[in-house]
């Protein structure tokens, strides 16, 4: 909690990653959640294109701090056939609650049909979805298929990280109510925060911290130390993200 | 040993606004325009008042142009920048060219150097050899210059073949990230006068860690604005569990004694 808000960190990876000493250790994890007054952190394992293995060791992490921790499922389309079964099993029996995507892990951009079961799902069911963006898979994929799902909620991570593409964030958000940023990344520009809030608006943007590649203490300095208000800093802190999951 | 959350729980984050809570001293903040990027600021009034919205009461400032483009210029551009007094202390950046090591020669000769820093390494062009930085790098270790290095532009094997060469160089590593984290502990364990700059460092819980292997006195607070904002890693800093010594010695104390000859 910070000043009586519940916080909510929207992008966590389970798996190690030791080349950048990144380890997925829990008490370590809820430790730094909270020295950083954070409640909940939603996590995800990208490392396994069956969806499967990653979501069963999501699983089980969550399961060590199931108040503190919550699952996103992940499914890859070099696995097609297995996306939409593999989405259902996560929301139904490990009790999922949003989706996260990785493109650069594919050979596809976030606007190619080969992703559309896996939005058409999120849009009958009304489900948040969380995809990575950057200079490696540009906003723009990911705002061109934002508009033929609006029942679905279509998140940029990263907010882009860097120029153009923040600006290319911007852009499909003004012109889709359903897409929405999230601010992780070491690309800590000045002003950035502040230009996301007044060009998209508070209400669509979420904090993240890409934990444990970064720690969720110097992202959450991100927006507590922006030049915006406090309504503003607490939506995105965490009112957001519980409209979001319905928390 | 980390220590239990219980006794670090006053400095749990309990407010939506920040500021400094001990006297805070950026060992890393870029005055000027680059060439391809401009500033969020024109004037030190702008910069101080930045400084002054996070509680950061002074600040190491080199010239951005000196950085990227031509040290000898960025450092005569820097000193019309801003009187060195009050809150700001100046560093000149350090190339291994003639005119730049005499421009350094003698500001050095003058008493104005505490420290330098090196212009960004070109390895397509020059890179991070002896042959090209040795005799700048075996001055600035002589007179025990304290120098700072950005991980971010300095190709990592060239760095460690040069510092092995200049083992009592006094270094302060700027800009890592968590793709340099492999290389970190093993730069701060090789190089025996060495210290790391927090501007981009953030990998979960390794500040800690590397707090506990090498002590906070081996840890420097710096933005590295405005190429990154100022506050998250103050942010940060204040939100490991140090104790006020520590965390006044990170924020501050530390590059006192860099710059006070004491690294």
């Amino acid at each position: 909690m910070i000043d009586g808000n519940m916080v909510i960190d929207f992008h966590g990876h389970v798996g190690r990653f030791e080349i950048f000493l990144a380890f997925d250790d829990p008490d370590t994890m809820v430790r730094a959640m909270d020295l950083a007054g954070i409640d909940k952190s939603c996590l995800f394992n990208i490392f396994h294109p069956d969806g499967t293995l990653g979501n069963d060791l999501t699983a089980s992490f969550v399961a060590r701090h199931p108040d503190r921790l919550i699952g996103f499922a992940y499914v890859s389309p070099t696995m097609p056939g297995r996306m939409v079964p593999e989405l259902e099993r996560a929301f139904d029996e490990l009790g999922f609650a949003a989706i996260k995507l990785y493109p650069p892990y594919t050979p596809y951009n976030a606007d190619h049909p080969v992703w559309d079961p896996v939005y058409g799902f999120a849009d009958e069911r009304g489900l948040a979805i969380i995809v990575h963006t950057g200079a490696d898979e540009e906003p723009r994929f990911l705002g061109a298929a934002a508009p033929r799902f609006p029942g679905a909620v279509f998140i940029a991570a990263h907010a882009g990280n860097s120029e153009p593409y923040r600006t290319q964030c911007v852009e499909a958000a003004q012109r889709s109510p359903n897409f929405y940023v999230e601010t992780c990344s070491t690309w800590r520009t000045p002003g950035a925060i502040e230009g996301l809030v007044e060009k998209i608006g508070a209400d669509r943007v979420l904090y993240g911290s890409d934990t444990a590649l970064m720690d969720p203490r110097a992202q959450i300095g991100k927006i507590i130390t922006a030049d915006i208000g406090d309504e503003d800093k607490r939506l995105i802190l965490g009112a957001n993200a519980r409209r979001l999951l319905r928390l | 040993m980390i220590p239990p959350l219980e006794e670090v729980y006053s400095v749990v984050m309990a407010s939506l606004s920040f500021r400094a809570r001990v006297p805070t001293f950026d060992a890393n903040v870029g005055v000027g325009h680059l060439h391809d990027q401009p500033a969020p600021f024109e004037t030190p009034d702008q910069l101080l008042e930045e400084m002054q919205r996070h509680g950061v009461e002074r600040a190491l400032i080199y010239h951005r142009h000196g950085e990227s483009i031509s040290a000898f210029e960025g450092n005569r551009l820097l000193t019309r920048w801003a009187a060195e007094k009050g809150p700001f202390t100046y560093q000149w950046v350090a190339s291994p060219d003639r005119e730049s090591m005499k421009q350094l020669g003698e500001l050095h000769r003058d008493g104005r150097v505490s420290s330098v820093r090196l212009h960004n390494i070109q390895p397509n062009y020059a890179p991070f050899s002896d042959w090209i930085y040795g005799e700048l790098m075996e001055w600035l270790q002589a007179e025990r210059i304290p120098t700072w290095i950005s991980l971010a532009e300095t190709p990592a094997a060239e760095l460690i073949e040069m510092l092995r060469l200049f083992p009592d160089l006094v270094t302060v590593f700027v800009g890592a990230h968590y793709v340099h984290a492999m290389l970190v502990r093993p730069l701060l364990r090789n190089q025996r006068h060495s210290y790391l700059e927090l501007s981009r460092y953030e990998v979960l819980g390794e500040l800690e860690a590397l707090k506990e292997e090498f002590g906070a006195g081996r840890l420097i607070y710096g933005s590295y604005y405005p190429r990154f904002a100022m506050g998250p890693m103050l942010y940060y800093a204040h939100h490991m569990g140090l104790s006020q010594a520590e965390l006044a010695a990170v924020c501050c104390g530390n590059l006192e004694k860099v710059l006070g000859g004491e690294g």
